[in-house]
Formats: structure tokens, sequence, C-alpha cells
């Protein structure tokens, strides 16, 4: 049976695998992270400690789900701020888990309003057991705008209050960033100036992902009102990504260790991280639904991938698809690749047909009487829409042509994206 | 679409049917798929492993439990078992976990995956009677805790009723054959035209061996006396051996009357029909509403147009005529056929196997024979007749064994 080891290193810790809890209300208190713990989490981010003079009041209800056609969870919007409990049960929390799971990593989040709060907190989760800390400056629904993703859409404040935490502690930090914001990179850049060892990405996306069409309200709806909170789930997964590619293509942050965070659900997402250069990998939304179990597929799959990809360290993954996402200018644009049509699993639903006509470039024909498609290679430009659209994977990437007028280049090197290939 | 005896009846699902039916599942929380299999696969981990794309993972979790996985996904009767208390049901239907574990089993098998691992020999040895589930299970496990294991079988091939009395359309012999290799892989040595009683003595067996599983099944068809010595009957489990071994190429009448009503006879009318019996009858001694068929099989019957007939009781019979009376309203039922096939159940042929049996079960409250280093499973242990529960038997019995030889 394949076996292969999880651990990695990350900010100069050693992880038994690269899963964690993100810092949310899936590890709120003792109970949950011990509970994440036995369930296989190689580390766990404790809910965001904030300020003493900072009290908590949260509304109710809290979270909204975005649905597809039958998918109930496409996306996830959350209004919970940080931890509700008093910083000295919060402390002790951490105490308790670092006594207890030892072998497992634990990672304060914690949140100042200026620089003496940030380096307070961190010598107190310095002094209560924490292996790392995360600095959050990314939560969008703060009620104070001294506090969270205002702060991290701020280079200069991520700086400063890196520093403070410098100062304050020898643990290694990240600062987690926000995804609202356009570049991504300046506060980034920013924190590790500041003193910050690492960077965890993203935290929620500012968000409204319902309206009540009666009662003319967004969702959850808190006595006839409602408010813009973080959007998370799988449908943040590509923002993520984006993010964590555009950090590790800038020469200031090629070498950056990061967290990734955003949708991560299965083995196949994790990966996905990994390969766009995470060492680190941190989840709140797959747990909300489907609960901390969803570690041990993750962690089986990620093995069976390793050993598909013939690597007995997970460390050789990371960054490997980096260089494979280049500025659209570099694209080569030399060729189209014509949809291959396979007659004998197609079930002639016309789907492809109506998306190339009404979505793409009237190429797929239609035999009325056989009831099958054909593409007219004339009007064809080979965007593969129809493939994608196909609900049998009877359409895949078929001949390969260059455009008239260029200079061939080794065809045969070439190599097609097979995403539509996947189910 | 015309269906054919050498066929699966069943198709399997295609990646995207398979995550559609893992979608339906709710994940819940005390997951009663899990609790309710007799042979321990649990469902609900391979199930929410298919959900999260970790298809290998799913695999080795049916392997690992159930080293028959493939055949009991195929052959399971799950409606009486892990899907019986779906909480899916609460919304429409239960997940149709057999044909989920049939695609991890089918993926298992194309991806040429190799999960079963063995312990280092502990030297000591085994012999398994019959390689029917219940012998094929106890032999595998305790060849994975390091058992010297071998497998006395009297038939030219392995498998027992699952080669023999299973039908192709059913459960493929190929099928069979593969989860018979990793069962050998593992080191299972098969003798195969040996009789215990005849080739070998169970007395030397016991000698030889530090212990012995007999795990001889059920294979021989029951009969009435009103049958007996008549050219035109035949026996369920012989009609069903001998079309799968000439893999359909049988030559059967226009007109054909089956009298039974549990999954053997609905095999064999199924079976009858595939190969182009006209006129198949079938009647039933129990009423609809006590039937005791899977549904799954009562309906492939009924797909093929079997005409079944429930609640009468045979009285006499001449020739290829049967006299039927209705066991509660006052009716009868005369039936004229050119072949009557027998499917009233079987009985144990203990032939040589010196043990004490009550209602064809060994009479023994564990699966030890009194302090004797003898053992048994499958059919003849207590417990339901299905292959599910043959898994089961022969896993509790082979940890019985492993205990008794001083196994952690």
């Amino acid at each position: 049976m394949v076996r292969k080891d999880l651990s990695i290193t990350f900010m100069g810790v050693k992880f038994p695998n690269p899963f964690c809890l993100s810092s949310s209300p899936v590890g709120n208190c003792y109970d949950m992270c011990a509970k994440a713990y036995e369930s296989g989490w190689g580390g766990v981010v404790f809910k965001t400690i904030g300020p003493k003079h900072y009290l908590i009041d949260e509304v109710s209800p809290r979270f909204d789900a975005l649905t597809k056609e039958a998918e109930p969870f496409v996306g996830f919007k959350n209004m919970e701020q940080i931890a509700e409990h008093s910083l000295e049960e919060n402390l002790a929390d951490l105490r308790r888990l670092k006594k207890n799971y030892p072998s497992q990593v634990l990672i304060a989040s914690i949140m100042g309003s200026n620089e003496e709060d940030w380096e307070v907190l961190a010598k107190l989760v310095t002094e209560a057991g924490a292996d790392m800390i995360e600095l959050n400056f990314s939560c969008p629904q703060m009620t104070s705008h001294a506090m969270g993703s205002d702060v991290g859409s701020n280079p200069e404040l991520c700086r400063k209050y890196c520093a403070a935490v410098r100062r304050s502690t020898k643990l290694p930090f990240m600062a987690k960033m926000t995804p609202n914001i356009t570049d991504m990179c300046d506060p980034a850049i920013a924190s590790l100036e500041g003193g910050a060892d690492g960077i965890s990405a993203i935290n929620t996306i500012k968000s409204i992902i319902n309206v009540d069409l009666d009662k003319k309200v967004g969702l959850p709806i808190i006595d006839g009102k409602s408010a813009i909170s973080g959007y998370s789930g799988k449908a943040v997964k590509p923002v993520a990504l984006r993010f964590i590619q555009q950090m590790r293509n800038h020469p200031k942050l090629k070498d950056a260790e990061i967290s990734g965070i955003g949708g991560i659900e299965t083995w196949e997402d994790a990966a996905e991280f990994i390969l766009l250069g995470c060492k680190n990998l941190q989840v709140t939304t797959g747990i909300m639904q489907y609960g901390y179990r969803i570690v041990e597929d993750m962690k089986r799959g990620l093995e069976h991938y390793m050993d598909e990809q013939g690597v007995d360290c997970l460390e050789d993954l990371v960054g490997l698809a980096n260089k494979n996402l280049i500025p659209a200018e570099e694209l080569n644009r030399d060729y189209i690749v014509y949809p291959e049509i396979d007659t004998n699993k197609c079930i002639g639903c016309g789907r492809c047909v109506i998306s190339c006509y009404d979505g793409a470039h009237q190429a797929m024909e239609w035999n009325k009487e056989t009831r099958r498609p054909n593409c007219n290679h004339d009007k064809c430009v080979g965007c593969l829409l129809c493939g994608l659209v196909c609900p049998v994977g009877a359409i895949k990437p078929g001949e390969r042509v260059l455009k008239a007028n260029r200079k061939p280049r080794n065809l045969a090197k070439l190599v097609l994206q097979d995403s539509i290939e996947k189910l | 679409m015309s269906k054919c005896y050498q066929d699966e009846y069943e198709a399997g699902y295609t990646p995207r049917l398979v995550m559609e039916e893992a979608s339906r599942c709710l994940l819940c929380l005390d997951a009663p798929c899990s609790s309710s299999c007799p042979a321990g696969t649990d469902p609900a981990k391979f199930i929410r492993s298919v959900r999260f794309k970790n298809f290998k993972g799913a695999a080795e979790t049916v392997r690992i439990n159930n080293v028959l996985g493939a055949i009991c996904a195929r052959v399971c009767p799950t409606e009486r078992y892990c899907q019986q208390g779906c909480s899916r049901s609460g919304i429409d239907k239960p997940i149709d976990i057999g044909r989920i574990q049939r695609y991890i089993t089918d993926f298992e098998e194309a991806t040429k995956m190799d999960i079963l691992e063995v312990e280092k020999p502990n030297g000591k040895k085994v012999a398994v009677i019959g390689s029917g589930p219940a012998g094929l299970t106890s032999a595998a496990y305790l060849a994975q805790k390091g058992y010297a294991v071998t497998i006395y079988e009297k038939d030219a091939k392995a498998g027992g009723y699952l080669r023999n009395g299973i039908p192709e359309y059913r459960l493929p012999n190929a099928v069979v054959d593969k989860e018979i290799n990793r069962i050998v892989k593992l080191g299972v040595d098969i003798n195969l035209n040996t009789r215990v009683g005849e080739d070998v003595k169970l007395a030397d067996l016991k000698k030889e061996n530090d212990a012995v599983i007999v795990a001889i099944g059920a294979s021989k068809g029951k009969s009435f006396e009103m049958f007996e010595h008549n050219r035109k009957v035949k026996i369920a489990v012989d009609f069903l051996k001998q079309v799968k071994a000439r893999k359909g190429n049988v030559k059967l009448p226009k007109n054909v009357l089956v009298i039974g009503g549990g999954d053997v006879a609905m095999d064999v009318v199924t079976t009858l029909k595939l190969l182009g019996v006209e006129n198949v009858s079938d009647v039933v001694y129990e009423e609809f509403k006590e039937f005791r068929a899977s549904k799954k099989e009562l309906q492939s019957a009924q797909e093929q147009g079997v005409s079944i007939i429930d609640g009468y009781a045979p009285v006499s019979c001449r020739g290829g005529t049967v006299k039927f009376k209705h066991r509660v309203i006052p009716a009868d039922l005369k039936i004229k056929a050119d072949l009557i096939i027998l499917a009233i159940g079987q009985v144990t042929d203990p032939a040589g196997i010196d043990l004490e049996f009550e209602r064809g079960e060994v009479k023994s409250k564990s699966y030890r024979v009194g302090e004797s280093n003898v053992f048994y499973a499958g059919d003849i242990a207590h417990g339901e007749k299905t292959v599910v529960y043959a898994v089961r038997t022969g896993k509790e019995a082979a940890i019985s064994v492993d205990k008794y030889l001083g196994g952690k």
C-alpha cells in the first residue's frame, strides 16, 4: 500500500502535514481544536485573539450560502468577527492545546488596533506556547476600521504592525492578506519588510451573496438589515490562486513562504495551492459544511498524488506550476485546436451547438436526422467551449493546426490543457 | 435494449455518474449504512472519499474491509443491509451503494492498485475447506496475518457458489477470477479437485495444520419426493452451474416452470429469459408481501417478462405437469411445462466431514468446534445465507483462529 510522508517545514516549523484550520469559527475553543488534531489536522490557527479592550458582540444569524442549481454551497458568507471568548480563556486554551498536542502545530492568530495591542498580544501568545503567529490584517467584517481588512489594504500599517510584533516575539509569524485590494504584493512586501516570515492568503472577499426579493434585504437578515461581509468557499479558490501566483511571480516575493487559503475541500484543491507555491494550507468553509473529517481524504489523496508524481517529499511539489503561468501576451497564439467529437459517447443533447452558436462562433452544426453535432472548421476558432458544456465528455481537444502564415514551431512539444477531461 | 446472459445486467457508473450519486449522499452523522454492513465494508467512508475525489482511498477502504469487495458490490442485496437505514430516504431514495462500490473496485482494477499487504510469515499453518466467499475471506485474512494457508476445493475451479451459482449477468466469472487472484497473490495455496473426506481426510488436515476452517457451504439443492426420478425436473443450483460453465450455451425448451421465490429462483427465471426461453412461469410458495428474493432480482425477473404466481404450494407432479393449491384461498393451479426447475433451497453436503449439524448449521456457539482446532464459517455458520454474511463469518472465524493461535 502506498504511504508517503506529508510532513513539511513552513517558516522553520515542521508540520506533520500541511493541513491547518484557518482562523475562524472552526477553531474557536479548546475542544474544537483538540478534535481537529485528533482528526489528523497538522496544525490549527486558533481563532483570532483581539485586544482586551475590544469587545465582541455578534449578530444573529450570521451566515448565508450561495447555491447553484442542486449544489447547496458554492460559496459562503460569514459575518462573524474574531474570538468572542475572553483573552484569558483564549490564552488558557492555547496553553492546554500545546500541552496536550505537542507534536502538532499551534498557530495563534492575533489582531490589534494599534502598535501597543500588537506587541502585547504577540507577547501573550508567545508565552502561552504558540509555535507561530498569524497577524490578521484582513477580516472584512470588523466593526472597527482600525482593525481588519482596512489595515491589510494599507501597506504602511502592515509594515508598522509587523515591526511591532517583531519587537515582542522571536516566534515566526505570517501576515494574513486581504483579497479586497488590487495588488496584494504591496502589503505582502511591506509585511515582510516589517519583519514577517511569511504570508497567508487569502482572507474572505467582501460580498453580498443573496438579496431577499420580498423584503429587499441582503442575506442574512438582521433585524431587517444586512451588511457586506466575507465570502469564502469553493467559489473563491480561483481568486486565491491568482493572488498567490502574483506574489510568487514578484521578484521580492518569489521565495516567500506562503500559507494558502481559499476554498480548499479536496486533495486536488490542496495540490493546486502547493503547485502554486504554498507550503502550508488552511481550511474553514469545507469544515463548516462537512466537518474536520474532510482532512482524511485530503491527506490520503495527496499521498497518492505524491506517489503518482514520483516524489517522496511534499516540498518537491511546491511551486512547480508557477513558471507555467505567464503573461497573456507571451502565450503561443500560432495555432488552433479543433474539437474532436467522440460519436460513440455523444448522446445527441445538442448543448455544444447551443453554446457554440450563442456563446462562440457558430461552428458547431446540427444534423437534425441523426441528432448529432459536427464541427465546421471554417468557422471554428478552437475555443473549446463545446467541450466544457458537453455532459458526457464526448468532446476533447483534437487536431492542432497552424494559423495561416505562422511559422511552424515544434507542434509535437505543445502541451494541451486537459481541464475539460476532468469529469 | 435487449440484455444477454453473458453481459452484466446493470451498467457501471461513469465518473460523472458516480460523483452525482456520491453527491446525493448526505454524509450523515451516524451513517446507518456503515453500521449495517455485515462485512464492515464502511460505505460512509468510501462514499465520502468518492465525494472528495479520493478514489484510491475509497478503493483502499473497500478492499481492506472486504476482500471480496468487487463481488459484494455486484451481488449484495443492499436494500436489506447498508441501504436500509439510509438517511437520504428521508428526501427520496437511498444511495445506490452497491453501484458506487462497483465503480470503486472497477477503478481499483483499472489502475492496477495493489492494496493488501502480508505480514511476515508466523510459521503457522491453516487449512480452509471450501473456496466460496467464506473460505476465500478467511484465507485472505489469515494470509495477511502471516499464516501459511491452503484451501481445499472439490471442484476444478475455485469460487464455490460465486463461480457456480450466481449467473454471469450478475457476477461475471472474470470478476471472480480477479478477486481470487488477489487472494492467491497474498500467498494462499488452492488445491483444486480435492474433496475432503475422499482425497484427504479431515483428521489428517487437523494433524498437519495448526487449525482448520470448514467453509463447505450449502451447495446441494433440495427436492420434494413428488419430483424424484422425474427426467423433466432439474435442480436450480445444478442448472445455474451448467449454464455458467457453458457460458450460456445450453439448449432449452419453450415452456419452463420454476418453483421457488428466493434469489436463486430469481436467478433461474431471469437466466431462462436472457437465454431466450419464451414462457417462464414461476410459482412461489410465499405471497408477494413475504417474498424472500431481493428487490433488484425480483425487478429484473419482472422486467424480463417472467410470470410470477404467488401463494401456491405444489401438491403433485406427473411428467411435466405440476398441480398446485393456494395456501389460503380455495384455488387450484395446473401447469404443464417442458422443463421444471426446483429452486426451493439448498442444504449442506457434509460427506466426509464429521461435524454435528442442526438445521444446516454447525451445533456450536462460537466459530470453533468444541475444544478442537476445527473452526467453521459461511452458510454452515449461524446467520443469514448471503455472500456478504459469508464474508462476515469468514472474517470472524479467521479472527477466532488467529486468537486461538496466539495472534495479537
